[in-house]
């Protein structure tokens, strides 16, 4: 559903080319490089794994890619042109985030600061819930059987950082707190909107767990919506 | 439920744990022996000597050299139960066994809260390992991807396979805080500390196809348990050890056995984050 | 010399009562102190149990109080880190708040000076500090519970590396329990000294009731072994708070990341340290438990100890083996062959003077005149129960059959039968024996009874369960009681049976705490000897003088415990009162 209305009003903005959208930031994240192949990760120590994770069994998400080598799990978010001092309510509605069949789903999420983050353990197994930031409050909940959800909630923004399960070493999860609504997260399409900026001239940053951050410049003017693309590459081979 | 205390005993499936039932049970006899003794005695003490039947109480003590004598013996029962039946496998012992060319090798890499296995593979000789190799994805052990000698290494997690009747010599470290290696069935626990390499060798003498008949039940596996508190998560901390007929270890050896077209790009497993 | 009252009115009283420092007004803050304390652990110990018996399910009467999202019992269910806590804590409280307190810091303080014909310690004012120390101690530990992450939870043991890179709990553990440990040495150095230096006129070492005997060895003992701890427990605060790394290695990495310390320590470090305190720990407990037993049963069986001599010297050699013994909680740690076959033979020859004293306390029963009273009953209910703590300790001593039962139910149950129907036995005994001294009233015999029985039932039903568990390979400190396990599982229903023997436990402590306060106002009143024993506190008024205890100084003219002396007109002649 979500992946049907972001490509409906990425076509709307490239069909129109004019300010039906404007005030927003659009583009695609792409990788070039040689793709990888990872190895499919060895749950057979805890058959309950097995069990519920069914037709898709966790696997290595350090790069996730779609059709013409898109990249998903990127964060897109506004680093610098927002007024300052200006606050934006945050959504009531919780992010929502699911240990379903050993494997943290999505990979990646990105919370506005205030947003709570729900924490569902679907299949009624055995996790904890290992979350480790930096400047936020590190918390380690275990989470017995029968306790199917668990809210986190963040005080301050903060980069990407880790959630891990240290029951299934391999359960990992990056989550990130951003202070304003202004972000996106790709999913294998590769591509982000970002919605609702004033016109003016916005710095936004792409990030990738393994490759970094990048920069963009984009100006966004009352009829035309920016528009900025991504190349990630691996660097070649240290040795 | 029952109170004969040693039918709680774990089914036995080592070599050497034979001795160490066999001592439990001669200590046990020997203390309940002692307890029994002296409780009559105790009770018979208290009736005898009752004020309602003993309303004026002997000044002089008996005389008791006696006393002495009877501690020096329980001592040298304890010396005799340790010596005589005890020798030979303590937990410094198996860890002071020295593998055989026919000793299996095997490291167990303990984590909060998971036991990682690491086989040497078909050369028989483990990779270099260090930890800033560890990635809980792609690389448990922590396996130097430079190192040839790591590349036919086979890591498993909370899976311990072993073949029946061969001594294996397990290493045992951790990567975080102290955790415990408790096989109960084969009468084996050994700390695991970081920053130290502790081995432990045993034999085990049952094949988990003769558990599960003997056990009636077709999931039963023997278990690896932590024994030692490591964390929010440590009763959960649980692994399993499948004992294999010699053939079928080694069908399930190359079975694992990495293959050619596994990818050797450390970069992606890299974990600087 | 005048007894100074303080001032009047409740509230110097009250003043009085905190700033006091007469020996016996600090021991009755202990005693209430420690008695408080050994509830609370016991309040704890009813929820692990619960948590054991039936793994995630809410508490039963209490659990409908807590909404689902509180932090440490959504819906009434025990989270695995506040059972963590609460085993931590369990464990710190009865040892260092509760048993040691009670023992040395109550019926030391109290009975010490009174024995020896004293008006007092030797310290009056380093008494006070400590039982300060003491106190202030207790409220941060108690207090670190409602920290934000909670209270200490790697372990009364607090093994690092965990206990390092655990929560904040932790370091207020390690503050608190330095002020503990600091109190501890304060008090032993006080009785040391009154043992020492104000014996009153013929009371030679030899004639000392074996109580104090007793706690003489427990102050040197505690003298020795507390400064090795105090400075682990420095050395932990350190690489909690400062980074250093007395107790961490290289190359931790933590839940996939690398801990940022400078590494080198070493694990086991803080093991050694730990348990050069801790196992000399375990006869301070059970040095004092000794002294209160013989004095009873002496009293009780009106003649004197079998052995008197024997057992003094075999506690000294007690004392002394049990500063060399330590590493025997540590066979798994992979040491090597000899340094395990050391520590096997020390500890088996540490059976010898405890055994030595147990069978002279039994053998001082015969030819005795045994009356059944309340503290007799506690005092005999000891030494069974001790026996089956120090018989089961066996299999523990030799590593090989150490392999099997380390870290169980098993290590549980024997060293709770020590510790609770054991030395807690022996200090009721020394309770209900002592009550008429400090108040001046017995207190009520039926409901002494009514709290011996049940007790001493329930305390079987608690630990005979867990020595069970022990030889079914059942694991201590798992919060699911061993669910997760296939192995142990015909033993998992054990749980439950101990468990409602702790319950029942509960129950019957209100007969206790009942007659304690019943008795204060409406017990028997008694003269200054009710037991008709011969030992010097005995001489004092009941309740002793304030400040001064005896109306005239006392001096002793015979051994501390001479009963049924021939050609004597009663069944005891009390130390105090000439030969004719």
């Amino acid at each position: 559903m979500m992946f049907f209305l972001r490509a409906m009003a990425l076509a709307a903005v490239l069909i129109s080319g004019s300010g039906v959208f404007a005030g927003s930031i659009t583009g695609k994240v792409t990788y070039e490089g040689k793709v990888p192949t990872f190895k499919p990760i060895d749950t057979s120590g805890d058959p309950h794994c097995a069990a519920h994770a069914g037709d898709n069994p966790p696997v290595i998400e350090v790069l996730v890619l779609g059709e013409g080598q898109s990249m998903a799990n990127i964060v897109v978010k506004v680093i610098k042109g927002l007024p300052e001092g200006k606050t934006w309510p945050a959504p009531t509605e919780a992010a929502v985030m699911t240990q379903k069949g050993c494997q943290y789903s999505p990979h990646v999420t990105a919370l506005q600061l205030g947003q709570k983050l729900k924490v569902l353990n679907p299949d009624g197994i055995l996790h904890n819930v290992n979350c480790q930031p930096k400047l936020n409050k590190a918390v380690n909940k275990a989470r017995p059987k029968n306790m199917k959800e668990l809210v986190f909630d963040f005080d301050k923004a903060e980069a990407p950082f880790r959630f891990k399960c240290d029951v299934h070493p391999w359960m990992m999860a990056y989550c990130t707190v951003i202070a304003h609504p202004f972000f996106d997260v790709t999913e294998k399409d590769g591509i982000f909107t970002i919605d609702g900026l004033e016109p003016g001239e916005y710095v936004i940053e792409a990030w990738q767990e393994r490759l970094g951050k990048q920069t963009a410049t984009v100006t966004v003017t009352a009829d035309k919506a920016g528009e900025a693309n991504f190349t990630f590459t691996r660097p070649s081979r240290k040795k | 439920m029952s109170f004969y205390p040693f039918s709680y005993f774990p089914t036995l499936a080592s070599e050497h744990g034979a001795t160490i039932d066999q001592l439990t049970v001669a200590i046990f006899s020997f203390i309940t022996i002692v307890f029994i003794g002296w409780l009559v005695f105790f009770a018979y003490t208290l009736f005898r000597f009752r004020s309602g039947k003993s309303p004026k109480a002997q000044a002089r003590n008996p005389r008791g050299r006696w006393v002495y004598g009877l501690a020096a013996g329980i001592l040298v029962a304890e010396l005799f139960i340790h010596y005589g039946l005890g020798a030979g496998v303590g937990a410094s012992q198996l860890s002071a066994i020295s593998p055989t060319a026919d000793t299996l090798q095997v490291r167990v890499v303990a984590q909060q809260f998971a036991w990682n296995i690491h086989y040497p593979g078909a050369d028989g000789i483990f990779g270099r390992t260090a930890p800033e190799f560890y990635n809980d994805q792609s690389n448990p052990v922590g396996i130097d991807p430079d190192d040839e000698l790591g590349k036919d290494d086979i890591v498993t997690f909370k899976q311990l396979y072993l073949p029946v009747n061969k001594p294996v010599r397990i290493e045992l470290t951790s990567k975080d805080v102290i955790h415990s290696f408790f096989l109960p069935e084969f009468r084996i626990k050994q700390d695991v500390i970081p920053g130290m390499e502790i081995p432990v060798t045993f034999v085990p003498t049952m094949t988990t196809e003769a558990f599960r008949k003997l056990k009636g039940s077709e999931t039963r596996d023997f278990e690896i348990a932590c024994a030692q508190l490591c964390g929010v998560t440590h009763y959960s901390m649980k692994g399993t050890v499948r004992v294999l007929e010699k053939g079928a270890f080694n069908a399930w050896l190359i079975e694992k056995a990495p293959t050619e077209s596994d990818d050797d790009d450390d970069f992606w497993a890299d974990d600087d984050f | 010399m005048k007894p100074s009252t303080g001032n009047s009115g409740a509230l110097g009283k009250i003043a009085h009562f905190f700033f006091s420092t007469d020996h016996k007004v600090v021991a009755i803050q202990y005693v209430v102190s420690a008695l408080i304390m050994l509830f609370v652990g016991f309040l704890f110990m009813l929820l692990m149990r619960w948590q054991l018996a039936y793994p995630f399910q809410s508490l039963p009467l209490i659990g409908g109080w807590f909404p689902e999202d509180h932090p440490t019992m959504p819906g009434g269910v025990i989270t695995a880190n506040f059972y963590n806590q609460l085993g931590a804590m369990h464990g710190t409280i009865m040892i260092f708040l509760a048993v040691v307190p009670l023992a040395v810091g109550g019926f030391g303080t109290y009975l010490v000076p009174l024995m020896l014909g004293a008006t007092g310690l030797a310290f009056p004012r380093l008494s006070k500090l400590g039982y300060w120390c003491y106190l202030s101690g207790t409220l941060i530990l108690l207090g670190s519970f409602f920290l934000p992450g909670g209270a200490a939870n790697s372990g009364w043991t607090a093994y690092p590396p965990l206990s390092v890179i655990e929560n904040a709990g932790q370091t207020t553990w390690l503050i608190g329990v330095a002020f503990v440990y600091f109190s501890s040495l304060v008090l032993s150095i006080n009785i040391l000294t009154t043992i020492v230096q104000l014996r009153c006129k013929g009371l030679g070492f030899m004639r000392l009731p074996f109580f104090v005997w007793s706690q003489l060895v427990t102050s040197v003992l505690l003298l020795l072994a507390f400064p090795p701890l105090v400075a682990a427990a420095v050395m932990q605060l350190l690489d909690r708070v400062l980074g250093s790394s007395f107790f961490l290695p290289s190359g931790l990495v933590v839940s996939g990341e690398a801990l940022d310390v400078s590494g080198g320590g070493s694990a086991l470090l803080w093991q050694h340290l730990f348990w050069f305190l801790a196992h000399p720990e375990v006869y301070v407990l059970l040095l004092p438990a000794f002294g209160v037993v013989a004095e009873v049963i002496a009293a009780n069986t009106r003649k004197p100890l079998f052995g008197y001599k024997g057992m003094v010297y075999s506690s000294i050699f007690l004392g002394i083996m049990s500063m060399l013994v330590w590493a025997h909680h540590m066979f798994l740690t992979g040491m090597g062959i000899t340094l395990s076959e050391f520590f096997q033979i020390t500890t088996i020859i540490i059976s010898l003077p405890a055994v030595i004293v147990a069978t002279s306390l039994v053998v001082s029963l015969w030819g005795g005149s045994i009356r059944f009273s309340v503290p007799m009953l506690y005092a005999l209910a000891f030494l069974p129960m001790f026996g089956i703590g120090g018989l089961t300790g066996l299999p523990l001593a030799m590593s090989a059959t150490n392999i099997m039962l380390h870290d169980t139910y098993y290590v549980i149950g024997h060293f709770h039968y020590v510790v609770a129907p054991g030395i807690l036995f022996a200090l009721f005994a020394g309770i209900y024996h002592w009550y008429p001294k400090v108040t001046g009233r017995k207190m009520n015999d039926r409901l002494g009874r009514w709290h011996f029985w049940p007790t001493l039932i329930c305390m079987n039903g608690i630990f005979s369960h867990q020595i069970l568990q022990g030889f079914a390979g059942v694991s201590r400190r798992l919060y699911d009681g061993g669910e997760s396990y296939a192995h142990g599982m015909e033993a998992f229903g054990l749980n439950s049976g101990a468990t409602w023997a702790a319950f029942g436990l509960l129950l019957v402590q209100a007969f206790f705490i009942v007659n304690f306060f019943y008795s204060l106002k409406w017990g028997e009143k008694v003269d200054r000897n009710p037991w008709k024993a011969t030992s010097l506190e005995w001489a004092a008024p009941s309740p002793p003088l304030p400040e001064v205890n005896f109306e005239t100084p006392p001096a002793a003219y015979r051994d501390a415990m001479t009963y049924s002396e021939p050609g004597a007109e009663k069944d005891y002649s009390p130390q105090w009162e000439p030969s004719s």
